[in-house]
């Protein structure tokens, strides 16, 4: 109990911190509103075009399409650049100071995120909600929103564990942003980011389904706009699993990493 | 003449400083192009089911999608530091290069190379290549498209930046206004109404970034060329003349830097 307390004090520490620069915290948030406003614009006419049946593409009316955009969107600007901050901590050598102090660094990294991760992720969901709203209207169900929230705070334990990995890669290769540039990507085609995995050809959504990604995006972005219980259910079981995988492997990683680290400086 | 000369030697230094770390400077390069073809497959995916966006279709988007990528990538090739001007304004870097007998402006943004840049460079050719569009003369279309979207980014990320002259750290604004100019440029153009493309030429012009120089590569026209020309001038006169009245009022924190 009183191990998780030290973590927890982490994480309270980083969410007042980052609320120390309330205009940087909100001049970042802006960045969603014009990607919902032009994703509107795209799958207004795309929904035009399709003469899509009763409004629908695949189960998903426009309004749909738009709040389960958002909340993606939601899901990836909020979270921190971990694996670019964990890469600097290698390169200027203050990992150093990280793993001599009385706290495992991996959950140091983990709480400082989820710190990070709260306010972000909160103001992006109001300018980026706001957007919506104003161009679509309410989404069909409000109360998906609190249904969907266990599985967007696992979406970002799968994103962490994900990302706590190419971080680690710096031990070895130093400089990660070419493998944080192509994890994104890949997090945009499988997990549904840009194009909800529904619209996708029968077998890529079998294929992108079965991926990690779909569990940190599309699952609780789909959650939230078509909640049920079966779901809910199927989304945090395959979340469940993928992140006691990727945690496991997240330590040994850790392990195997630490035995070849060169500390450059500090 | 003096000043390419000038430039000739910086961009020479800065190539051959990225080259030093060779590993680092091939996975940057390779990786931006792998992070290129990934991101370009959301498309293909989009197409494939959609067929085509008020008229656009998938190879107008390899050769949009390119188009913007080298003139990215050109900028990031031999002015990084557009990307960080403010910052540099704003910290009292400038310092450094106002006290060598070089013009200011061309001195700072060329003093840096984003090794990833040639990865974002390369692979635009590469998608003009797979359009369905490619001819010989519209490659050489390409390239001169190329310039002029690559002079009309700097342009804008030297007026958007040296704001910082008159409102100090801008980093957040910076960050919303490439990310809106690389955004609104990649899409169709044929989404937007009137107003919008309006915006799309003048405030945040994404369109002569992406969807004109692209038209001009498809087919030559007199307008598209003349659009090009003119916005390139256009808005390279206006960064210019905003960063020499900005300059005026530069104060130094007479802080040590040390350039690298």
């Amino acid at each position: 109990m009183k191990t998780l307390a030290k973590y927890w004090s982490i994480f309270q520490i980083t969410l007042i911190n980052s609320l120390a620069y309330p205009g940087e915290l909100i001049g970042r948030s802006l960045m969603i509103i014009p990607f919902m406003w032009i994703f509107f614009q795209l799958w207004k006419v795309t929904f035009s075009a399709a003469g899509a049946d009763g409004g629908m593409i695949n189960g998903l009316t426009l309004r749909d399409t738009l709040w389960y955009l958002m909340l993606a969107e939601t899901i990836e600007l909020g979270r921190p650049p971990i694996a670019r901050t964990m890469s600097e901590n290698v390169k200027d050598g203050s990992i150093a100071y990280i793993l001599n102090k009385p706290y495992d660094f991996i959950l140091y990294q983990f709480s400082t995120a989820m710190g990070e991760t709260i306010f972000r992720a909160m103001l992006n969901a109001i300018f980026g909600g706001l957007t919506v709203w104003w161009r679509v209207g309410m989404p069909n169900h409000l109360q998906g929103f609190l249904i969907a929230l266990p599985a967007v705070l696992g979406a970002w334990v799968l994103h962490f564990c994900i990302n706590a990995m190419i971080g680690l890669s710096a031990f070895v290769v130093e400089d990660v942003s070419a493998f944080t540039w192509i994890y994104q990507k890949l997090a945009f085609i499988f997990g549904g980011m840009l194009i909800p995995l529904d619209f996708y050809p029968q077998w890529l959504q079998s294929f992108a389904k079965a991926l990690p990604f779909s569990s940190a995006i599309y699952g609780p972005a789909r959650l939230f706009v078509t909640p049920s219980l079966e779901m809910f259910v199927n989304v945090m079981s395959l979340q469940i699993v993928w992140i006691v995988a990727l945690a496991i492997t997240l330590v040994i990683v850790y392990r195997r990493g630490l035995t070849q680290l060169t500390v450059n400086g500090g | 003449m003096k000043e390419l000369k000038f430039l000739l030697a910086i961009w020479k230094t800065n190539l051959l400083s990225a080259m030093e770390y060779r590993a680092a400077f091939l996975t940057q390069v390779i990786g931006m192009m792998a992070n290129n073809f990934i991101y370009f497959a959301i498309w293909i995916i989009f197409f494939d089911r959609f067929k085509d966006v008020r008229g656009w279709g998938v190879n107008d988007m390899y050769v949009t999608f390119g188009v913007l990528a080298s003139a990215f990538g050109l900028v990031s090739l031999l002015f990084g530091n557009a990307f960080m001007l403010s910052d540099i304004i704003a910290k009292g870097r400038l310092d450094y290069y106002l006290s060598l007998p070089r013009p200011v402006l061309l001195h700072t943004i060329a003093s840096r190379t984003i090794a990833s840049g040639m990865g974002d460079f390369v692979y635009g050719f590469i998608s003009y290549g797979l359009s369905g569009y490619f001819t010989w003369d519209g490659l050489a279309r390409y390239v001169l498209a190329t310039l002029l979207a690559a002079t009309v980014f700097a342009a804008f990320l030297i007026l958007t930046q040296s704001l910082a002259f008159w409102f100090g750290m801008m980093t957040n604004f910076s960050n919303l206004v490439l990310n809106a100019m690389l955004t609104f440029g990649i899409y169709p153009i044929t989404l937007f109404d009137n107003y919008a493309k309006l915006i799309l030429f003048t405030i945040i012009p994404a369109a002569l970034m992406g969807a004109i120089p692209a038209e001009f590569i498809r087919a030559f026209t007199w307008q598209t060329l003349g659009q090009l020309l003119l916005g390139a001038i256009g808005f390279l006169s206006l960064a210019i003349f905003t960063f020499r009245r900005g300059l005026r009022r530069y104060e130094s924190g007479s802080a040590i830097q040390i350039e690298v």
